[in-house]
């Protein structure tokens, strides 16, 4: 009884989950008349949304861009978080107050602070670019990596690096040979989260590229025009941008039950 | 990057190499890149922002200096006042939810079955998924005319609900989008929680006769607090920012404008940079104090998990 109970309540919790995700590839194929009929529940397929994304109004371009730019970022924030956060939490850098104000970057409203760099960016040409988008994920992504790094450094017991300094390793090789296999699936859940969130950003996207770099997200509140909502082709575009971040997740299940602690729980 | 240089100076000279890796420099140099990273991203739209707050700036004139008038403005407009108070309406109501769901479902999942692996791995999809992707189809599935869940009501013989159209309504719609969507977060937190607490406590509990649920208020929540406390603050400081399930739904109508919102439609809409540095300043200010209290929490909890 208690096992049927169990299994009722995993199904409620996946079908809530699942069911709007499978709607996004069930509403792609539908045909633009069956769209606007939801109590046809049998229909024929067509492929017309995923035609209509690569001839009508190609988006292949938005694709690149996205890529270019998660890929970039995720690159340059990892650069810039894992020594920051390995140097906070071995070296309490700051005494607590530097983690907290490099948190805080996320506190300030994006909305706002894309004005000042609006006017920067048209300045030094850098509207419409990758790069100019790269920098604000960077901006965007940096507080967070860090903080979810610092917690999987301060997972790493600091007697393991004194012992390996008595038998006379240099910091380099510490880092090489003991940090950084402990490091790695950390490394690996926050290169993801990353990469998922430059790849779903909207907000700086939206406000910081026209057509050239259009990422994905931007090209989807496209189809949100003045006359009418292109739900067939959004559901297409849709499903293929979130494609990706569906493989993201599928990679992350299985370091992510151990991981996403913060280092707040130690001793296992 | 500074790991390149590093090698380099390591090699060609080594004095220096020596002095940057000693315990006393190396925490700063280490951090560097970051805090060049923050100091440019941080303090240029801080300041500029508190600069332009004390000016009339409404784009292409030149910025006048008008002293707090900007704040007198926005302190005594009842629209502002309306999405602040919206904002922390949905703050308390999305974080509670979240968590109790959070909380109950990683309980469920921490037990060993067939296809655990399978469960969770689907239970994590709504997290990663674009928040703009899933608040469009949102808006598509409430659809009052060919939305599938008024469909459903339907057949099951209700009214057709306006989700999304109805200002009673619409807020509640955009609580249950974002709790749709975070609640993962709280699940995968608590779930690494849970698989982290020490067995032989719990065990020891059991033996003991302990009920199931003196034991959970007893001991597994009191060790879960740093997570539940790092879970309120980084859901307080991504939902005071809450702007993606707005734009694919109902774009700020319908009873649903919140704070970010309202400094957007101020900045972009009207151009009125001054009014929305105001605001922004205003939004920054309350989002720290809210989150130090919080910060200073977690620490404390922490010092004491250990």
């Amino acid at each position: 009884m208690r096992r049927v109970m169990f299994w009722i309540a995993i199904a409620i919790i996946l079908v809530v989950f699942l069911f709007p995700i499978a709607w996004v590839y069930v509403t792609s194929l539908k045909s633009p008349e069956d769209i606007f009929r939801a109590e046809k529940l049998a229909f024929l397929p067509t492929f017309y949304n995923y035609k209509y994304i690569v001839t009508v109004r190609p988006s292949l371009l938005e694709f690149r861009n996205t890529l270019i730019v998660s890929i970039a970022s995720t690159a340059l924030v990892m650069a810039v978080s894992l020594p920051a956060a390995y140097s906070f939490a071995r070296f309490n850098t700051g005494g607590g107050h530097l983690l907290f104000i490099t948190i805080s970057t996320r506190m300030f409203p994006p909305v706002v602070a894309a004005i000042p760099f609006f006017f920067l960016f048209r300045n030094a040409a850098l509207l419409d670019t990758h790069l100019g988008l790269i920098l604000l994920y960077l901006y965007f992504n940096m507080s967070f990596a860090t903080f979810l790094l610092y917690g999987f450094f301060r997972e790493i017991p600091e007697e393991l690096e004194h012992a390996a300094m008595v038998d006379g390793y240099g910091r380099l090789s510490i880092f090489r040979k003991i940090i950084f296999p402990l490091i790695k699936p950390g490394a690996a859940i926050t290169t993801v989260f990353c990469l998922v969130w430059a790849w779903n950003e909207f907000l700086f996207a939206f406000l910081f590229t026209r057509r050239i770099a259009r990422t994905l997200a931007v090209g989807l509140a496209v189809f949100w025009g003045s006359i009418e909502i292109q739900w067939g082709p959004m559901a297409a575009l849709m499903g293929l941008a979130i494609l990706p971040t569906l493989a993201a997740a599928w990679f992350m299940q299985r370091f992510i039950i151990r991981g996403l602690t913060f280092g707040a729980v130690k001793g296992q | 990057m500074t790991e390149g240089s590093a090698v380099e100076s390591l090699e060609t000279r080594k004095t220096l190499w020596q002095v940057l890796t000693a315990d006393k420099y190396i925490k700063w140099f280490l951090s560097l890149p970051l805090l060049v990273v923050l100091s440019s991203f941080m303090f240029y739209p801080l300041f500029y922002c508190l600069y332009m707050s004390f000016h009339e700036y409404v784009l292409r004139a030149p910025p006048l200096f008008l002293g707090a008038e900007n704040y007198r403005l926005v302190l005594h407009d009842p629209v502002f006042w309306q999405a602040v108070g919206r904002t922390f309406y949905v703050l308390v109501v999305c974080i509670a939810v979240e968590l109790s769901l959070g909380m109950g479902i990683a309980l469920l999942l921490n037990r060993e079955f067939g296809g655990q692996n399978t469960v969770r791995g689907l239970c994590l999809l709504p997290l990663l998924i674009s928040p703009l992707a899933m608040s469009l189809m949102w808006n598509y599935m409430l659809h009052v005319q060919f939305g599938i869940v008024n469909q459903v009501l339907v057949w099951l013989g209700f009214e057709r609900v306006e989700w999304i159209s109805n200002p009673e309504i619409a807020i509640y719609s955009i609580m249950f989008i974002s709790i749709w969507q975070w609640t993962p977060f709280s699940i995968f937190v608590l779930l690494a929680g849970l698989r982290g607490l020490p067995k032989d406590a719990l065990e020891a509990a059991r033996v003991d006769g302990a009920s199931g649920w003196f034991t959970f208020r007893k001991l597994t929540l009191p060790m879960l607090m740093p997570l539940i406390i790092i879970i309120i603050l980084l859901r307080t400081m991504w939902l005071i920012r809450i702007f993606d399930p707005l734009y694919g739904t109902t774009r700020g109508g319908c009873g649903t404008e919140m704070l970010d919102w309202f400094i957007y439609r101020i900045s972009f809409v009207f151009f009125d940079i001054g009014k929305g540095s105001a605001l922004a300043i205003f939004s920054l200010y309350v989002t720290i104090v809210l989150c130090a209290i919080l910060y200073r929490r977690l620490i404390k909890a922490l010092g004491a998990a250990r």
